[in-house]
């Protein structure tokens, strides 16, 4: 693979998934592409694509299992497990509870007598779509030469309800992905910024932080430019809704904001019922409408993309 | 005994926390005493709505770990590398590193290491503060430092602090993360009414299924609010169906309303700057339904306990040696 970007964002229902499908399309029509839904725990990029998830694994991680004809009743085990998955009985035996489990394998390590055996448990499942990028429209929209011939794969995570333990399935899913993408790599994270967005985002070349233009979307974007500093990720900042509420009382401070975190405010995306309609219909709006003012503010804006990730290759 | 109310809603930015501090401003002029927790350590939000005139509070939240290599005893083995479940150990020009915003803090790299290189040290995972809101009513919030796991352990922490500081017929509304991961688990757990939130779109309602199938492990009965109906009318009636099937009960639909984000860019509470809006009235009648529920909540429970009852069963494979 030649690159990664990533989409994030640190507030949630910012439109994240909105900016992923858009650029993916745009993108797919002149490159190589994968798109890697990363949001396990809340998964959309193949509804708001028309897709259906298809060709399912399953994640699985470790879970230990004790042979207790071996164990010496150290309680070593135990000792070592963060999580509080293995309980010792009255007996001093292990126990495990594997729900709580988070399948790092210490226990295995610590046993002094091998009593550990490898077992899994299922936490969630990747699937692996091909997305026919639609449209390209017969309108004047010019720099889409594909016309709808081009598809990029979509592989998405999802986390089995019940589970508690998102990482797994992200490291699972990106690493399908990355193994599928031979040219570029889309990451479109969760929303927060605990480690499973640090995962999606880590190796990437440079990622979009999606936010909207109030102090929540605000707080919550100073949060992910920390994230994606401490990775020496680049940040662009795309404002989506623009014109919701009182933007222009918070656009210096979304500037001010991205400056404190050597980020680029790069796009700003006008709140548009027409994109709202494309969102509930499953369409992506590059290819339902390519004319549309949106339409020409991701294709600008996927044109300096190609031009960084072209320009400046580098490995994952 | 505290009531506990959680709002959840699996997708993010559907109105959480807009509901969860109009039910709190409700109750409390109701004449309820109220606490009000964001359960949503990776994005907390809603001390910018609900006017905070000091931090009471302020405690570090230390449990969680990060490993960390010693070079000069480090020969390069690479077995970190090999082992790390979460990938969270790279080769960077010739040398292993572990990346801090990655790593979970198991023991597995240091245990497995050839050269005792590696130990782990103790960092503050997140903090937790108290806060005094303007409405006369606590405000306990968690935050994660950037970066770190995520853990289900700091909204149980501050769960509990909230209830240390209950009254009997104290009422506690959680304002839960996205998602359905650790967090939200820990935010339901407990609590007597999970009320949900969704807009009339198949990406909310997707993630609302899978957040009510979670609310069902722990056999909540569940309400549902209709966020922006207007702005989709016609799906409106598959979320209803959803609804219906679950024998979740609606408390009611919220129109679009460009009040909402400009009552945040002044960061106060939308019901209290535009009260006439139209989401405010709509979110003020939802507030009085929550307000009957807690007031008749047995029987409401009874009435709404989930038709279609989910159980979590691990999917487990045995080693092949066993």
């Amino acid at each position: 693979m030649r690159a990664a970007i990533g989409v994030t964002g640190g507030k949630g229902g910012t439109g994240k998934s909105m900016v992923a499908v858009n650029v993916a399309t745009l993108i797919s029509r002149e490159a190589d592409l994968v798109l890697a839904d990363l949001d396990a725990e809340g998964a959309n990029d193949h509804i708001l694509l028309g897709a259906s998830l298809e060709n399912e694994e399953p994640v699985k991680i470790m879970l230990p299992f004790i042979r207790y004809k071996d164990c010496i009743k150290c309680s070593a085990c135990a000792n070592v497990c963060d999580t509080g998955a293995i309980m010792m009985t009255r007996e001093k035996l292990p126990m495990i509870l594997p729900r709580l489990c988070d399948g790092c394998r210490s226990c295995l390590f610590v046993c002094p007598t091998n009593a550990i055996l490898e077992g899994q448990r299922i936490v969630g499942y990747t699937y692996q779509t091909k997305v026919p990028a639609r449209g390209g429209g017969s309108g004047s929209g010019d720099e889409d030469r594909g016309e709808g011939e081009a598809t990029f794969t979509l592989v998405t995570g999802v986390l089995r309800e019940g589970e508690e333990h998102t990482p797994p399935v992200v490291i699972a899913a990106k690493r399908r992905a990355a193994n599928l993408a031979k040219d570029l790599l889309m990451v479109d994270t969760g929303a927060g910024t605990a480690n499973h967005v640090a995962i999606a985002l880590s190796g990437s070349r440079l990622a979009m932080a999606v936010t909207e233009p109030t102090p929540l979307g605000l707080h919550d974007l100073e949060l992910i430019l920390r994230v994606l500093e401490e990775l020496g990720v680049e940040a662009w900042v795309i404002v989506n809704r623009w014109g919701i509420g009182s933007s222009d009382a918070i656009a210096g401070r979304i500037d001010e904001v991205a400056r404190s975190h050597r980020a680029t405010v790069k796009a700003r995306i006008p709140y548009s019922r027409d994109v709202v309609d494309a969102y509930v219909k499953g369409v992506p709006i590059v290819s339902a409408m390519p004319d549309h003012e949106v339409t020409r503010i991701f294709s600008s804006l996927v044109r300096e993309l190609l031009e960084v990730v072209r320009g400046r290759p580098e490995a994952m | 005994m505290v009531f506990e109310i959680a709002v959840a809603s699996g997708k993010g930015g559907v109105g959480k926390s807009t509901l969860s501090s109009t039910i709190a401003l409700h109750l409390k002029e109701k004449g309820y005493d109220v606490i009000a927790i964001d359960a949503d350590a990776d994005a907390p939000n809603l001390h910018l709505i609900l006017e905070i005139e000091s931090w009471e509070k302020t405690e570090p939240y230390a449990d969680a770990w990060i490993a960390e290599i010693d070079y000069s005893k480090c020969t390069n083995c690479g077995r970190c590398l090999d082992e790390c479940p979460f990938g969270a150990v790279g080769l960077v020009d010739g040398k292993f590193v572990i990346n801090q915003v990655v790593c979970e803090g198991c023991l597995t790299c240091t245990l497995v290491c050839q050269d005792r290189a590696i130990k782990r040290r103790k960092v503050e995972r997140g903090t937790i503060r108290l806060a005094r809101t303007a409405y006369g009513f606590p405000l306990w919030t968690s935050e994660l430092m950037p970066g770190r796991p995520n853990t289900g352990k700091l909204v149980t922490e501050v769960k509990n602090r909230a209830r240390e500081m209950a009254r009997d017929g104290t009422i506690s509304v959680v304002d839960s993360a996205a998602g359905i991961g650790c967090q939200v688990v820990s935010s339901l757990a407990g609590a007597n009414v999970a009320v949900l939130v969704a807009e009339p779109t198949a990406t909310s309602l997707s993630d609302l299924k899978r957040v009510h199938t979670v609310a069902k492990q722990t056999l909540l009965p569940s309400a549902l609010v209709i966020n922006k109906y207007d702005v989709n009318p016609g799906f409106v009636e598959e979320v209803l169906r959803y609804a219906r099937d679950e024998n979740i009960d609606v408390l009611g639909m919220i129109p679009y309303d460009d009040h909402v984000p400009r009552a945040m860019a002044e960061m106060k509470p939308l019901v209290r700057l535009y009260p006439d809006a139209p989401a405010s009235r709509a979110l003020l009648e939802v507030a009085g339904k929550v307000e009957e529920i807690v007031r008749n909540w047995r029987e409401w429970s009874i009435r709404h306990r989930p038709s279609r009852p989910a159980s979590y069963m691990p999917i487990v494979i045995r080693p092949p040696q066993m």
